[in-house]
């Protein structure tokens, strides 16, 4: 029973519902029907068309394997793409980190800048053993520029009351041993 | 493995998806197991307007096709597609009637002598006005719920059955007026 009972509708009475039950409900269809609709869908993109290298792959594997298989360089273009701009972030993020990229910063706390102080004087440190095992013997040259840079900490340090006068001292101490020249700007 | 079983017994949900992975032999075996009914459901929306036929037939299965990653299986894959077959002939009617002009000169008439046939109740159907043809067609072959056909044809449920109302007495007016004459 089909829920049409508030507005009366005429009984189609036992002939003519016979009559409707007895009608077919398929009908004959054109065999190249399919082939058409094949060709037109193809034109919509919807069929993989296989390039004559890979007939060999169509007959042997599934349509999925094939797109997949055709796209391959787009795909390594792809992941090409994505390793660059991994790298380029992942250098962008290691810098932002640096210690040239901290002191030019200045947005800092105080916290931040002190330790940023021990980073450099680790790094300053680092790099005079290192020079001292690069060159095994006696530099001069070294000697000066180890000399200036530690100069002009102590003229910074002492110019900006950071140490309670301990700096003036190391000051002039460090002073006699440096030449008359000016010392080397570096802060 | 499974694409070298018999179509038949496959579903239709799976011959949908293996079609928009870009199987041919899914969509072929799609057409093959629904044209005939789409078909004759086409030609009895259609009325006088046979020569149509094929290109609604076709259009619908283009739409289909477009339409298929929409298809979830929530119904009968001939439910869906004769839904969209609808909509197509629907909106195809009035720009037929419109071109027309007038009643063509093989439009169908019950024959003469004898209780009506199956032949008879076609031709009746097929003259019937185009909005009583489609509800006759939905309603009394296709079997759909008054609510299924207002929506599939954007009409009140109540218009439906008063369409479906005039329609009936129109067929047996037509098909008593035949065998009453012959007696």
């Amino acid at each position: 029973m089909r829920p049409d009972d508030d507005i009366p509708i005429p009984d189609l009475g036992a002939e003519l519902r016979a009559l409707f039950d007895a009608l077919p409900h398929d009908a004959p269809t054109d065999p190249r029907a399919a082939d058409r609709l094949v060709v037109r869908l193809r034109h919509e993109g919807f069929f993989v068309i296989p390039s004559p290298s890979s007939l060999t792959l169509l007959r042997t594997g599934s349509a999925r394997d094939l797109l997949f298989r055709t796209r391959w360089p787009l795909a390594i273009a792809a992941a090409l793409l994505l390793a660059a701009l991994s790298a380029l972030g992942g250098w962008t993020a290691g810098r932002r980190g640096s210690l040239e990229e901290m002191l030019t910063r200045n947005d800092l706390t105080v916290g931040d800048r002190v330790l940023l102080l021990q980073r450099a004087g680790s790094a300053y440190v680092t790099a005079a053993q290192s020079y001292a095992n690069a060159t095994a013997r006696t530099d001069t040259t070294a000697i000066e520029v180890a000399s200036r840079v530690l100069l002009g900490a102590a003229h910074a340090v002492a110019r900006n009351h950071l140490d309670a006068g301990i700096a003036e001292q190391l000051t002039s101490v460090l002073q006699q041993s440096a030449t008359r020249s000016r010392a080397t700007v570096w802060f | 493995m499974s694409q070298h079983r018999p179509a038949a017994a496959v579903s239709d949900e799976t011959l949908v998806r293996r079609f928009l992975d870009g199987s041919e032999p899914a969509f072929r075996a799609l057409h093959e197991r629904h044209t005939p009914r789409l078909r004759m459901l086409v030609r009895r929306l259609l009325g006088r307007y046979q020569h149509e036929l094929d290109d609604v037939v076709q259009e619908t299965w283009i739409a289909a096709s477009r339409g298929a990653h929409a298809y979830r299986g929530d119904a009968a894959f001939a439910t869906w597609l004769a839904a969209i077959a609808v909509r197509i002939a629907l909106k195809r009617l009035p720009q037929l009637r419109r071109d027309d002009g007038e009643l063509s000169d093989d439009i169908p008439s019950p024959s003469d002598g004898g209780p009506a046939t199956v032949i008879d109740l076609e031709r009746a159907i097929a003259a019937l006005p185009d909005h009583q043809r489609l509800v006759v067609v939905l309603h009394d072959v296709e079997g759909y719920t008054h609510d299924e056909i207002a929506e599939q044809l954007g009409i009140a449920v109540g218009t439906s059955k008063a369409t479906l109302s005039r329609a009936r007495h129109a067929l047996r007016r037509a098909l008593t007026e035949g065998v009453t004459n012959a007696t």
